[in-house]
C-alpha cells in the first residue's frame, strides 16, 4: 500500500472527487428543486432580489399530480419500458450469437462481416428515418411498438456484438473443448457452457442497450403517432411544451421520473456492468 | 409386442438420425456461423442497408416531399459544398466533436483513476456518477437550456452572487459561447461512459505492476504515463471511437439546446440536414448533407480497426 | 442484506407494474368513418379541449364521424408530414403553418368546394390566406385561422418615459426604447431560429423600409439600399433599446420575460395577455396590481415605406393518401359552420381569428378593449414571404433557413456589418431562386 500524506490526499483525491460529484449531480439537484417548486417561484428572474433558485421553501406536488393526471405519462413510461426491454432482448440474442460466431468460429468472410456490422453503426439515424418510415409503413408497423422494437436493434446490435465478442475472446477455449470432448455439440457448448460464464458481459451489454433505447428520439417521434403510443422523451417534449409555454415544473418532473427506471436497473446491476466491461476490455 | 417395440425403436432411431443430422450440420463451423449470424444480419440488412441505399438514391435526385423528382447526379452535393451555412455546420461539428472528446477523455480518465480507489460510499458514488448518461439526452438538454436561459439562468444567479459578474453571461445568445456550452453539456453527458469503461480497464491492471514501478522509484505521474496509459490504450481507443461516432452524428442535444441558432451558428451536420430535409421538404438535399458525415466516420473507424489489429498482432 | 432488500423491492415494483398495466388502455380499433387530424399544441390549451370534448362528440352525433385529435409541437409537424407523405400513410388532415401548403401541394386533395362555400357564407376569405392556400389556381388547403401578432407593452412604463400613445414610426419607437432600456425595462424581441416571433418581426421590418426578397419575376433584389438601411437601423435599435439576450430566444422566452417583468414590450400573439389574464394572482406588476391591467396592444410601427405586418396562418390540408378524404372534407365543412366554429373562436378570446371577414363583426370583440387591435390584424395583412413573387416553395425554403432573420441577427450581434449581412443573405437567397 502506498502511503500518502494527509494534505496530498485532500488535494489529489477529495477535492477533485467533490468537484466531479458537484459537476455531475448539480443538474439533477436543480431539476429536483424545479420539479417541486410552485409555479409562482419558477418565474423569478435571476436578477430579482428575492430569487432563490437553489432551494424552495414551499415544495409542492402539483407538478407530479399534473403530470400523472393531465398527460399520458404513465402510458409513456410503460411504452418506453416495454420497447426498451424487447429491443434489448432482441439485440442481446442477436449480439450473443453474432459475437460468438465472430469470436470463436473460423469461416470465410468473418473479418468482412465483423467490419460490416460495425460500419452499420456509422449510418446516422437522421439519414435513415425517412426511408425507414416507408419500410415501417409497408410492414404495417406504423404507430405500433413493433416499429421501434425492430428498428432500435439497428443501433444496439453493433455495440452488443463488439462488447460480447471482446468478452468471449477472454474465455479460455479449453472450456468448450472439454465440453465437446464430453459429447456436447458446438451449439450446446455455446449455450450451456460459454453463455453462463459470460453473464457479466451479457448483462453489461444489456444494460447499455437498455439505456440507448430509452434515449432514442427521432424514430419514436416519426413512427409513433398517437399520444398513447409515444415514448417518454417524445411525449415529454411534445406534450409539455405548448409553444409559448414550457411547463417547466412538469418538464423537470417528467425528466426525473423518466430516468428513474433506468437508474434503478443500474443501481442493481452496476457491479455486473463494470465486471462485464472489464472482461470484454481484457480481450 | 416385439413388433411394436421394433416399430418404436425404428421411429426413435429415425428421430435421432434426423436430430443428429441437424446437429451434425451445425457442427460445421461455417453453417453454425451462418445460422448464428442470420438474425443480426437480417435485421441490419432490412432496417439499415436497404434504407441506406434508398437514402443514397435520394441524394442523387431532386426528390422533395410528395414529388419523386429526377436524377441530378452530384448536384445536391455541390450545392452543399457552396452553402455557407453547411460549411459552418461542418466546422461546428468538427469543433464540437474534437473538444468534447478531449474533455471527455481527460475528465473521464481522471474520474476513473479516482474511482479506482477504495473509499466510503464507493458503490453509491459510482452508481450516481452514471446518472448523466442514463437520463435521456432530450430531457437533460432541456434542463441545461433552462439553466442557461438568459432571463432565468441559475448559473448567472450563482456567478452574480459570488461577485464574479455584474451582467449576465451570454450563454446561448452568442454563437461562440453557445458552441462551448454545447461542448460542456456533451462532456457532462458523456464523461460517465468514459469513466466507467476506463475504470473497467483499470481494474484489469494488476496492482503489482504499480508496486513494482513504485519500488523502482517512479512517481505517480510517471507510473500513470508509463504503466497505466499503455495498458489502457486498447480500451481507450475503442471508447474514443464510439464516442466520436456518437458525437459527430449528434442531433438531439443541439436540436433541444439551441435549435441551431443563434443565427444558424450552432448547427451541426445532423441538425442542418434535418432542417433542410424535413423543414423545407428538400429530401434529396437533406440526404446529401447527411451523407457528408459518412466518410469522416468511416475514416475514424478504419483507423481504429487498423490500430487495434496492429496491437493484436504485437 | 442487499439480496433481501432487492427481493422486497422487486415485490413492490411488481405490484406497481401491475397497476400501470391495468391503466394501459386497450388499442383503439379503427372504425369505418374515422378522421385523424394532426394539429399543433395550441397556445390556448382550452382550444384543444374544445376540439376533443366538444367537437368530437358533436360531430359523431351530427355525421356519425369519429374524430381523432392528435396534437404535437408545431416544430415537429414538418417531420410528421414528410414521413407521412413519403410513406403514404398517416393523419387524414394535417394542420400546416404559413406557406407549407405550397410545399406539400402535390399530396393534397382539392378543397375548393369548402373554400367557396365558406367564403360566400362568411364575407369572403382574406386575400393573404387565399394566397397561402392556393397553388396553381386550386385550393390545396383550407385556411382555418390566423394568429395576429401585435406588440404587447406595459402601459405604465411607457407612460413613465412620456409615451402616452404607442409610437407610430420606427424612429419614435427607437427613441422611446432608449429611455426604456435606461430604466432597465428594455424591449424584448427574438432574433433566433424560431418559426413564430422572429419572422413576424423581421419580414415586416424589411418591407416597411421598402426592402423585399425578390421582384415579381423572382429575381433576387434583397441587396438594395433600402434593405441596408433597415439592417443598419435595426443594429442600432438593438443595442440601444433591446434585451440583447434575444439572439438566443425562441418563441417562449419573450413570454416568460414579459410575464416576469423583465421587458417592457414584445411582438407576440395574444398569449402573453391571455396568460396574464388566466394567472391574475401569479403575474403582478411591481406595484402589486394584476399584470393584465397594465398591458396594451399595438401594431408594428411604420417605416419610410409604410407599416406592414405578418401574421401566422394556420391551414388544414386533406391528404391525397387518406382513405377517408370524403369524411375529412365533411368534417371540415361541418367545423366551419358558424355555430360550430364559434365555439372554437370564442375560447380563443382573440388570440386566433378567423380567415373570413364575417368574424370581425362578432360581439366577442366588445368584451375586452385590450384585445381590439387583434380584430383587424389578419385583414390588414398585405404581403407574404417571397414578396413580390408568390409565397411558393422557394419562399418556404428561404423562410426555413431563417435567411431574413439571420441577416438581422448577424448585424445585431456585431458579427457582420450591415452591408455584409445583406450581401450574405442575398447570396444565399440567389442559391434558392436560381
Amino acid at each position: 500500500m502506498l502511503i500518502e500524506r494527509k494534505w496530498k490526499k485532500w488535494f489529489l483525491f477529495y477535492l477533485p472527487m467533490a468537484a466531479f460529484i458537484a459537476f455531475t449531480l448539480f443538474p439533477f439537484y436543480w431539476m429536483a428543486i424545479t420539479a417541486f417548486r410552485p409555479d409562482a417561484e419558477l418565474y423569478a428572474t435571476w436578477r430579482q432580489p428575492n430569487a432563490a433558485p437553489l432551494w424552495t421553501l414551499h415544495p409542492t406536488l402539483e407538478h407530479f399530480v399534473g403530470l400523472m393526471q393531465t398527460t399520458a405519462f404513465p402510458t409513456w413510461l410503460w411504452n418506453t419500458m416495454l420497447i426498451a426491454v424487447v429491443s434489448t432482448l432482441i439485440s442481446l440474442v442477436c449480439g450473443m450469437f453474432a459475437g460468438y460466431a465472430l469470436a470463436r468460429l473460423r469461416f470465410r468472410g468473418s473479418e468482412f462481416l465483423g467490419t460490416a456490422i460495425f460500419v452499420t453503426y456509422l449510418v446516422p439515424q437522421t439519414l435513415l428515418f425517412i426511408p425507414l418510415a416507408d419500410i415501417v409503413r409497408d410492414l404495417q408497423l406504423g404507430n405500433t411498438p413493433w416499429a421501434l422494437m425492430l428498428t432500435y436493434p439497428t443501433f444496439l446490435i453493433p455495440f452488443c456484438t463488439w462488447l460480447l465478442m471482446g468478452y468471449f475472446k477472454t474465455i479460455p477455449k479449453e472450456l468448450e473443448e472439454c465440453a465437446r470432448i464430453d459429447g456436447a455439440t458446438r451449439f450446446g457448448a455455446m449455450v450451456r457452457i460459454i453463455f453462463p460464464v459470460a453473464v457479466p458481459g451479457i448483462l453489461s451489454a444489456g444494460i447499455f442497450a437498455f439505456t440507448l433505447s430509452w434515449n432514442e428520439f427521432i424514430y419514436a417521434l416519426v413512427f409513433m403517432a398517437s399520444a398513447d403510443q409515444k415514448t417518454v422523451p417524445v411525449g415529454v417534449v411534445s406534450e409539455l411544451i405548448r409553444g409559448d409555454i414550457f411547463f417547466w415544473g412538469q418538464l423537470m418532473m417528467g425528466a426525473l421520473l423518466g430516468s428513474v427506471p433506468v437508474a434503478l436497473v443500474y443501481s442493481f446491476f452496476v457491479e455486473y456492468y463494470v465486471t462485464g466491461l472489464t472482461g470484454s476490455v481484457k480481450g | 409386442m416385439g413388433g411394436g417395440r421394433a416399430a418404436q425403436d425404428l421411429h426413435l432411431s429415425t428421430e435421432r438420425a434426423r436430430v443428429s443430422r441437424l446437429t451434425r450440420a451445425l457442427e460445421s463451423e461455417k453453417l453454425l456461423a451462418t445460422a448464428l449470424l442470420a438474425p443480426a444480419t437480417a435485421i441490419l440488412l432490412l432496417f439499415i442497408a436497404y434504407p441506406f441505399v434508398m437514402a443514397l438514391w435520394f441524394s442523387l435526385t431532386s426528390i422533395r416531399v410528395g414529388d419523386a423528382g429526377e436524377f441530378v447526379g452530384l448536384a445536391n452535393f455541390s450545392k452543399a459544398i457552396h452553402d455557407t451555412i453547411f460549411r459552418m455546420a461542418f466546422e461546428n461539428t468538427v469543433f464540437y466533436t474534437f473538444w468534447a472528446t478531449i474533455f471527455k477523455l481527460v475528465l473521464g480518465m481522471w474520474l476513473a483513476l479516482l474511482l479506482n480507489r477504495h473509499f466510503r460510499f464507493k458503490r453509491i458514488i459510482r452508481a450516481s456518477m452514471l446518472l448523466p448518461f442514463i437520463i435521456p439526452t432530450v430531457l437533460s438538454a432541456f434542463a441545461w437550456r433552462w439553466m442557461f436561459d438568459p432571463t432565468f439562468s441559475v448559473m448567472n444567479w450563482m456567478l452574480y452572487h459570488a461577485g464574479l459578474i455584474t451582467d449576465r453571461m451570454p450563454f446561448l445568445s452568442s454563437g461562440d459561447w453557445a458552441m462551448w456550452c454545447a461542448v460542456a453539456v456533451n462532456t457532462w453527458r458523456g464523461m460517465p461512459f468514459f469513466a466507467i469503461t476506463l475504470l473497467a480497464g483499470l481494474q484489469t491492471i494488476s496492482p503489482d505492476l504499480h508496486e513494482a514501478a513504485a519500488l523502482d522509484g517512479a512517481g505517480a505521474w510517471h507510473r500513470f504515463w508509463h504503466v497505466t496509459w499503455p495498458l489502457l490504450l486498447p480500451v481507450t481507443l475503442v471508447v474514443v471511437v464510439f464516442s466520436v461516432i456518437q458525437t459527430f452524428s449528434d442531433f438531439q442535444l443541439i436540436y433541444v439546446l439551441t435549435g441551431g441558432g443563434p443565427a444558424n451558428s450552432t448547427h451541426l451536420i445532423a441538425t442542418y440536414a434535418y432542417q433542410i430535409g424535413v423543414g423545407s421538404g428538400l429530401l434529396g438535399e437533406g440526404a446529401a448533407l447527411s451523407l457528408f458525415m459518412f466518410p469522416v466516420l468511416f475514416a475514424v473507424v478504419w483507423v481504429q480497426l487498423r490500430f487495434l489489429k496492429r496491437m493484436d498482432n504485437a | 442484506m442487499a439480496q433481501f432488500s432487492r427481493r422486497k423491492f422487486l415485490q413492490y415494483s411488481g405490484v406497481g407494474m401491475a397497476g400501470i398495466l391495468a391503466a394501459h388502455r386497450a388499442p383503439v380499433f379503427a372504425q369505418a368513418n374515422t378522421v385523424h387530424i394532426l394539429r399543433w399544441n395550441d397556445f390556448v390549451p382550452a382550444a384543444d379541449k374544445v376540439l376533443r370534448e366538444v367537437f368530437a362528440p358533436e360531430v359523431m352525433k351530427a355525421l356519425g364521424l369519429k374524430l381523432n385529435v392528435e396534437t404535437v409541437n408545431a416544430n415537429d409537424i414538418p417531420a410528421r408530414a414528410t414521413a407521412s407523405i413519403q410513406s403514404g400513410n398517416g393523419p387524414d388532415i394535417f394542420m400546416l403553418l404559413n406557406n407549407y401548403p405550397h410545399l406539400y401541394a402535390s399530396a393534397a386533395v382539392d378543397v375548393g368546394a369548402i373554400a367557396d362555400e365558406v367564403g360566400k357564407a362568411q364575407g369572403g376569405i382574406y386575400a393573404a390566406s387565399a394566397q397561402l392556400n392556393r397553388v396553381g389556381g386550386k385550393w390545396v388547403s383550407m385556411p382555418w385561422s390566423v394568429v395576429p401578432a401585435m406588440i404587447a407593452y406595459r402601459k405604465s412604463w411607457f407612460d413613465e418615459v412620456g409615451a402616452r400613445t404607442f409610437p407610430k414610426t420606427w424612429q419614435e419607437y427607437h427613441a422611446v426604447g432608449k429611455k426604456l432600456k435606461a430604466n432597465k425595462h428594455p424591449i424584448g424581441q427574438t432574433l433566433g431560429n424560431t418559426f413564430g416571433d422572429a419572422p413576424t418581426f423581421t419580414y415586416p421590418l424589411l418591407w416597411s423600409y421598402g426592402g423585399q426578397e425578390v421582384d415579381a419575376k423572382g429575381k433576387v433584389v434583397l441587396d438594395s439600399k433600402e434593405t441596408v438601411d433597415s439592417v443598419r437601423f435595426m443594429a442600432q435599435f438593438w443595442k440601444d433599446a433591446h434585451d440583447e439576450g434575444g439572439l438566443a430566444w425562441d418563441d417562449s422566452n419573450n413570454n416568460r420575460a414579459f410575464l416576469s417583468g423583465d421587458i417592457s414590450a414584445s411582438l407576440n400573439g395574444a398569449s402573453i395577455y391571455v396568460a396574464a389574464l388566466n394567472g391574475a394572482e401569479k403575474f403582478k406588476t411591481e406595484k402589486g396590481a394584476p399584470l393584465h391591467t397594465d398591458i396594451l396592444h399595438a401594431p408594428l410601427p411604420a417605416g419610410p415605406k409604410g407599416a406592414h405586418a405578418y401574421h401566422t396562418a394556420f391551414n388544414h390540408m386533406v391528404m391525397k393518401y387518406s382513405k377517408n378524404a370524403k369524411g375529412a372534407i365533411e368534417f371540415l365543412r361541418w367545423a366551419h359552420r358558424k355555430e360550430n366554429y364559434e365555439k372554437w373562436f370564442l375560447v380563443q378570446k382573440g388570440f386566433a381569428v378567423a380567415p373570413t371577414r364575417e368574424w370581425e363583426k362578432h360581439a366577442m370583440w366588445k368584451n375586452d378593449p385590450v384585445m381590439l387591435p387583434f380584430r383587424n390584424g389578419a385583414a390588414a395583412q398585405k404581403r407574404l414571404m417571397g414578396y413580390a413573387s408568390q409565397p411558393d416553395k422557394r419562399a418556404a425554403e428561404a423562410w426555413n433557413k431563417f435567411l431574413v432573420t439571420v441577416m438581422y441577427a448577424q448585424a445585431c450581434s456585431g458579427k457582420m456589418k450591415p452591408e455584409e449581412a445583406v450581401k450574405w443573405a442575398a447570396g444565399e437567397l440567389r442559391k434558392i431562386y436560381t
